[in-house]
């Protein structure tokens, strides 16, 4: 019953792999190649790859302030709270073969642990208790509002494609029948939900054109006002993390048919992937657009994101 | 030891005796009265608590004959109290609640006069909602329904000075009088056509399937029971209602009060009339149930005052557990009833947590409040739970009952091939985004932000109005944790009985009762869902604690100096960008513009809508009610 | 003849929803819902009714020869009715009061001028 050995293994899932400590460093990674690439871009020769992890270890040793207005406990315990929820997820996405927990309702639990470090942040923002940080979180809850309904909907079509009454939400299925069949990214009537998905990424994880909550030229980095140090550290964090977290959904979602046999190759082959991605969906996009106002952005994701998602999910309700 | 078919019988009396005895005695002493009120509550708990044993574990049904009429030649005479495991599930909220309201009350009515009035009608309410879910006749229901109503409408209106206050309790008795009126109206036609008025036996007469008269019969009574529940377009004299009571009774409405139209509908939709598997009945209340959840969630983002806010909400909620029961599955069934229970629960904590913020501050407007939280640690505490609960978020209870909903939804659109349940997953998973924003809408404008000057003094809410608070919060985070052993043991009993009618019947009518109208068995398997192991609550705690560990350690230079705010050290004070320091709110409803500019069509429609005319209101329901009765005659057959 | 309870008390009901609907005169409104009250009190009584049948009780001759020589209407509805008569009057009275104290309060009582609680 109370098997040490899997409690063991369960510790190790949880905090280095696929957990905590791998999220980090992919998340990091990937913050750094982003940074990279966009410098390149735009001529400059940009910072070197390690820099975010850099910018995290400087803050961890700076002095967190916490303001006279805010209220301690929740304006130091959201930040915790985000980085929990973010290192749980990877433990539901399977990495090709290898998922750490599955269960049947994983597609759900993901969308709500997702949706917790959003609410995190939102938290330690109107904890914060400057005007600024209140209209952050306003934009911050607008763009969740925002993204959430093409995210259902992408995710309603990948579960109803995968098919079978009892076993839909969960990802280790939806990997498997991949494996079996085509990735999904292969099927054609998935593509506009595939794409839906990439435009989603970018609001997500709060980059250009979607960063309207943190907006640093109008409202000083919204909910991140008032955030020194490890705190605020923590929260860069976060953001790389959910990087790696709403990439490697997109690999494991839409090519989560390739399986090598070997775990380390799996997971290099994953993280590949998922640098591709984030070259595609954040780096790009950031370069070539500018911020959008927080009502174009519902308006977009409501009309042209949730169309593609939904048009996904009408032909594959149909069968196609 | 106690006959225990005498227990259901005697909790209703206890209540209602209890409030007799509480406007003779009571009136002047309020030690007296207290002591009786708090004595009858209590012992309602225990009597209930009684019977969990016999009816949840051993599956059996608690049955008593009024004056042993017992049936004659197969047709029941008498009145017959029957509480099975549906009624009984509901039994336990209201027993729950009345006492959780009851010693709520002591602290937070102790500035009102006339409370010996307060406490009769709060007994007579509680006597009314027990007597409804205990009741196997279903004109004996219809007693309790108008009883309820009348003591509910009284308590509206009991702190006549505040402002809406009377106009609420007129609406909710003009729009609750009609719903009553539309049940008397089908038991009528039930009578006329079965010539009984046990559900027990009418269940066992109506299984063959509806004639043109209990057809209209049932159209009558479900829109009877839906305007009990409060779903939309019956629901405005709820918000109404709710926002101006005092918050120990908003939340007996909300936890009991609309919850006695929704195990109304359960029983007779899956028990009396055995309907679930007519399409018909399926999608309409679908629909119903998912326009509920959404209007209810939308009008809510727009709500400026909290318990209004809360009332918007109960109705959303509420939609849910419609949609839910509407489903038509064991699964939908579970859902619905887990999401009942978890409803009286989180919703109401909130109103508790709102009553306590007018108790200290005197007003529930949220462009008014603002920073209670260090003023109101342990509220706000509690508060967060419930706002957490009611969004759905792990690991509370909203997010098991909400999943099992998605789930039953989205396996009865993939099992049927109905692209409507698809998008009500969707709808669902939506709304849950929105109670979220105008969660965190409440949380950002009374708990959080910047204190008002007025409210410079506020003090925390006293002990006894806190317990309550503390005891709900504790269960609506078991609920979320200990699904499992819930669902084992509350739901899957209750289920199992909604499914088989055939123990039902047979309890008051003798066995093989049932037989002889070919009522047979189904068995009902426990559902099945499991989302998160015990090896992941491990995991989290690992997390939170290496995560803890990391900050500590590597903020170690920092620690210590961390805490302290100075108020004559500028490094402390909050970000101006250079400008003086000055009162800055961003107000409640100011928040979510860039959603609610998208939708400036919606809200001038649906504030028009909400026109506070009694007229309209009134008209809404009988379109809706002719919508329904018409559904009856032109898709059944 | 039966059936013109029927039509009557179908009638009253559907004057009592109309009267509510349309009315702007508070009291006017309360008395809307009374009368459908009372449409379905008659249908009740209605119901019960059974051609030539007498009061629901056993004369002394009945118990003596063991058997019932005549019918009797069903007593069930008309204790359905009373009960229902006694809620009724209850609900009106009710309404009526909040009615007086709404016209101290808002010195008037029309609906229309009794909607502070909107949107």
């Amino acid at each position: 019953m109370f098997d040490w050995m899997n409690i063991l293994w369960g510790l190790f899932y949880i905090l280095v792999f696929p957990g905590a400590l791998f999220t980090c460093c992919v998340g990091l990674f990937l913050a750094g190649i982003d940074r990279k690439v966009i410098a390149h871009m735009q001529k400059r020769i940009g910072p070197p790859i390690v820099q975010p992890t850099y910018d995290f270890f400087k803050l961890m040793g700076k002095e967190t302030i916490v303001p006279a207005r805010a209220n301690k406990l929740v304006f130091l315990g959201a930040p915790i709270l985000g980085f929990v929820s973010l290192a749980l997820i990877m433990l539901f996405v399977p990495i090709f073969g290898f998922t750490a927990f599955s269960g049947d309702a994983d597609l759900i639990v993901i969308l709500y642990l997702i949706t917790i470090s959003g609410v995190a942040l939102i938290a330690g923002g109107s904890a914060s208790g400057s005007p600024y940080a209140g209209i952050g979180i306003s934009r911050e809850m607008v763009t969740m509002m925002s993204y959430e309904l093409p995210f259902v909907l992408v995710l309603l079509a990948v579960a109803k494609k995968v098919g079978g009454a009892s076993l839909v939400f969960s990802m280790d299925a939806v990997a498997a029948w991949q494996a079996e069949n085509t990735c999904m990214a292969f099927q054609w009537s998935m593509i506009p939900a595939a794409i839906a998905f990439l435009l989603i990424i970018p609001a997500e994880v709060g980059m250009q054109p979607f960063d309207v909550a943190e907006a640093e030229t109008e409202i000083c980095e919204g909910p991140l006002i008032e955030y020194s140090g490890a705190a605020l550290g923590v929260f860069k964090l976060n953001t790389a993390m959910k990087m790696c977290i709403m990439t490697g959904l997109f690999t494991s979602l839409f090519f989560g048919g390739i399986r090598t046999g070997y775990i380390w190759l799996d997971a290099i082959v994953f993280v590949a992937i998922s640098a591709v991605v984030t070259l595609i969906c954040i780096t790009t996009v950031h370069a070539v657009t500018a911020r959008l106002k927080i009502e174009h952005l519902f308006k977009f994701f409501w009309t042209i994101v949730s169309g593609l998602a939904g048009v996904s999910l009408v032909l594959v309700w149909l069968g196609l | 030891m106690i006959n225990i078919n005498y227990l259901p019988v005697l909790s209703v009396m206890l209540c209602f005796l209890a409030a007799f005895f509480i406007e003779i005695f009571g009136s002047k002493i309020a030690g007296i009265r207290r002591f009786i009120t708090l004595v009858a509550t209590t012992a309602v708990l225990i009597m209930t608590g009684l019977m969990f044993k016999p009816i949840m574990l051993d599956g059996g049904i608690v049955a008593y004959w009024m004056g042993n009429w017992e049936p004659v030649n197969g047709y029941a005479i008498g009145i017959g109290y029957e509480v099975d495991a549906l009624g009984f599930a509901f039994t336990v909220l209201v027993a729950l609640t009345c006492w959780l309201s009851s010693v709520y009350a002591l602290g937070y009515m102790n500035r009102d006069h006339h409370m010996a009035h307060y406490d009769t009608l709060f007994l007579m309410l509680e006597g009314s909602v027990l007597g409804l879910t205990m009741t196997g006749d279903i004109f004996n229901m219809f007693v309790m329904i108008e009883i309820m109503t009348f003591a509910s409408v009284a308590l509206t209106a009991f702190r006549a000075k505040q402002e809406g206050a009377l106009e609420a309790a007129f609406k909710y008795l003009v729009i609750g009088s009609i719903g009553s009126s539309l049940n008397l109206l089908g038991i009528a036609m039930l009578y006329g056509e079965c010539h009984t008025l046990n559900m027990a036996q009418l269940s066992a007469l109506l299984y063959g399937g509806l004639t043109p008269t209990t057809a209209f019969a049932f159209g009558a009574i479900l829109a009877g029971f839906a305007v009990k529940a409060y779903i939309v377009p019956f629901h405005t004299p709820a918000a109404d209602a709710y926002a101006v009571a005092p918050a120990s009774i908003s939340m007996v409405f909300a936890g009991m009060v609309n919850k006695a139209g929704v195990y109304g509908l359960i029983r007779m939709v899956w028990i009396v009339f055995r309907a679930m598997d007519i399409k018909t009945i399926q999608i309409l209340l679908v629909v119903f149930g998912t326009v509920t959840m959404f209007i209810g969630v939308t009008m809510a983002l727009a709500q400026h005052e909290f318990k209004r806010l809360l009332a918007f909400h109960s109705i959303s909620q509420i939609g849910y557990v419609v949609t839910a029961i509407g489903l038509g599955s064991a699964l939908g069934l579970t859902g619905g009833i887990f999401h009942a229970v978890n409803h009286t629960l989180f919703k109401g904590l909130l109103f508790l947590c709102a009553g306590a913020v007018f108790y200290a501050t005197g007003t529930t407007n949220l462009d008014k409040l603002g920073g209670l939280s260090k003023k109101m640690p342990k509220t706000t505490f509690c508060f967060l739970i419930g706002a957490a609960a009611i969004s759905g978020l792990p690991p509370f209870n909203g997010f098991a009952s909400k999943w099992i909903i998605y789930q039953a939804a989205y396996e009865k659109a993939v099992e049927s091939n109905n692209f409507l349940f698809a998008i009500v997953t969707v709808a669902g998973l939506i709304v849950s985004v929105m109670t979220l924003a105008s969660f965190i809408k409440v949380t950002q404008a009374v708990f959080f932000g910047q204190l008002h000057e007025e409210h410079k003094d506020v003090k925390e809410a006293p002990v006894s109005m806190r317990i309550p608070m503390y005891i709900m919060s504790a269960l609506c985070l078991c609920g979320g944790l200990f699904y499992n052993v819930v669902n084992k043991f509350f739901l899957h009993p209750a289920v199992s009985t909604t499914v088989n009618v055939e123990a039902y019947i047979n309890r008051m009518m003798g066995d093989g009762y049932a037989a002889q109208y070919g009522v047979t068995n189904i068995a009902v398997e426990p559902a099945q869902f499991s989302f998160w192991n015990p090896l992941v609550w491990l995991a989290l705690f690992a997390v939170v604690f290496c995560a803890a560990a990391i900050v500590i350690l590597t903020g170690k230079r920092t620690r210590g100096k961390v805490l302290t705010p100075v108020n004559a050290d500028p490094k402390y004070a909050t970000f101006f960008s250079g400008e003086q320091e000055e009162f800055s709110q961003v107000g409640g409803s100011d928040l979510f513009w860039g959603f609610k500019k998208n939708w400036a069509g919606y809200y001038r429609v649906m504030t028009g809508l909400h026109s506070g005319n009694v007229n309209d209101y009134a008209t809404y329901t009988v379109i809706a009610v002719a919508i329904i009765v018409l559904c009856m005659f032109i898709f059944m057959r | 003849m039966i059936i013109v309870n029927y039509i009557a008390s179908i009638m009253l009901v559907v004057l009592g929803l109309y009267a509510v609907c349309t009315q702007k005169n508070l009291i006017k409104v309360v008395l809307g819902l009374s009368i459908i009250d009372y449409g379905v009190n008659l249908l009740i009584v209605s119901f019960g009714f059974s051609e030539g049948g007498t009061a629901p009780i056993y004369s002394m001759a009945d118990l003596l020869n063991g058997v019932a020589s005549h019918h009797f209407v069903d007593p069930v509805p008309q204790a359905l009715t009373l009960t229902s008569i006694v809620i009724g009057a209850c609900v009106d009275a009710m309404a009526l009061s909040l009615v007086v104290m709404i016209y101290r309060k808002y010195h008037s009582v029309n609906a229309d001028d009794v909607r502070r609680l909107q949107g």
